[in-house]
């Protein structure tokens, strides 16, 4: 069985400033759980004009205790009280002249126990005017969102430019949750009894064990329905992190979000000593 | 700027981001763009990171998940109106 939740949106920006804030989108105050983002590979085809790049996400979380309920934790790597890092890899491409963004993130570790695909398409949205008349508008929107993504920093005008052409930018979004629990199991069981030893035999038939006291179909339903449940709550802080960003960016440019970057990082690194120490904040801290 | 996975990277990938969203926010995002012009940037960072990622074994899970998608990528990521 497969889970799907969809939604669409419609943020109060141009397309080309959530495309950069989506790129920009961590840290910000609503993802203190997002450890490190690097860019692995990026291509820009001059003759398409168009950008794909893949980036590496590593985040912090917490396994539902319903699913430490479900699942041996020695299966999971987390600890004991849950706590676990999950790499996250999305892929994106732009198209600025078509006015697209098409984005993708999928969990790379544990995808047998549950598969998570994030997908975003954003869209310039078209205004119903004949061809001729809407490359005219395309260039003028460009030329104001010149002003907007002003790399020294946005100025009253900017901002005015933002808040009188009124661009919008849709968004739809979608996740699919597959979970293949018992299904890999069964087929590395096959394997070997074809003759090719495993060294983890024991751990296999334990596992497959388990797992006939469950029953696989209802294990990944229940699987299933845990996850759709994180995505449920944790859609809201996505978007909320994004007009974050977007805010910043319309207030003080691409100098504010960055400034906007660091305050977060640094609070997130406190936040992360002052766990480790368990102690209370140092002074000349906020 | 958002950390890097490897903290002896942060730097490296520092001067790459800041060229990357100058590049992206001047030129890209107005179809001035005729080259990648951080690309060598993106050459030193990829070296510091490339290394990381396999020590932990990184690599080959990405690569896993790159191959299993190639099909998915050629029909999901093709034109939109």
């Amino acid at each position: 069985m497969v889970k799907f939740y969809s939604s669409t949106d419609t943020y109060p920006y141009p397309f080309p400033a959530v495309t950069l804030a989506y790129f920009l989108r961590y840290p910000n105050p609503y993802s203190t759980h997002v450890i490190s983002t690097d860019t692995i590979a990026r291509d820009f085809d001059p003759d398409t004009q168009r950008l794909t790049t893949i980036r590496l996400h590593l985040k912090r979380s917490k396994l539902p205790s319903a699913v430490t309920k479900l699942l041996p934790r020695s299966l999971l790597g987390a600890s004991a009280t849950g706590d676990t890092q999950s790499y996250i890899l999305e892929k994106s491409v732009v198209d600025v002249k078509e006015g697209w963004m098409d984005t993708e993130s999928r969990n790379l570790e544990w995808t047998g126990v549950l598969s998570v695909i994030e997908r975003q398409i954003f869209r310039r949205p078209v205004p119903d005017v004949p061809d001729d008349i809407k490359a005219f508008q395309g260039m003028e929107g460009a030329a104001r969102r010149h002003g907007f993504l002003n790399f020294g920093g946005a100025g009253a005008g900017a901002k005015v430019g933002v808040d009188l052409n009124g661009e919008t930018t849709d968004v739809e979004s979608s996740v699919t949750l597959h979970s293949h629990v018992g299904e890999t199991w069964r087929k590395k069981r096959a394997a070997a009894s074809e003759g090719s030893s495993s060294s983890s035999e024991d751990e296999q038939t334990q596992k497959v064990g388990f797992l006939r006291s469950w029953g696989t179909a209802t294990l990944q339903r229940n699987i299933e329905k845990i996850g759709l449940t994180r995505t449920l709550r944790s859609q809201p802080n996505a978007r909320e992190g994004m007009k974050v960003v977007l805010e910043r960016m319309r207030e003080g440019g691409l100098v504010g979000v960055l400034e906007g970057m660091r305050k977060d990082r640094e609070a997130i690194l406190q936040g992360r000593d002052h766990i480790k120490k368990d102690g209370p904040p140092r002074a000349g801290e906020e | 700027m958002s950390a890097s996975l490897a903290p002896e990277c942060n730097q490296v990938k520092e001067r790459y981001d800041t060229c990357f969203l100058k590049w992206y926010s001047e030129k890209f995002l107005r179809g001035a763009a005729t080259t990648d012009e951080c690309d060598p940037l993106f050459k030193q960072y990829e070296q510091c990171l490339s290394k990381v990622l396999k020590d932990r074994g990184i690599d080959k899970m990405v690569k896993e998940a790159r191959d299993d998608n190639r099909e998915n990528d050629a029909e999901h990521m093709k034109p939109k109106r």
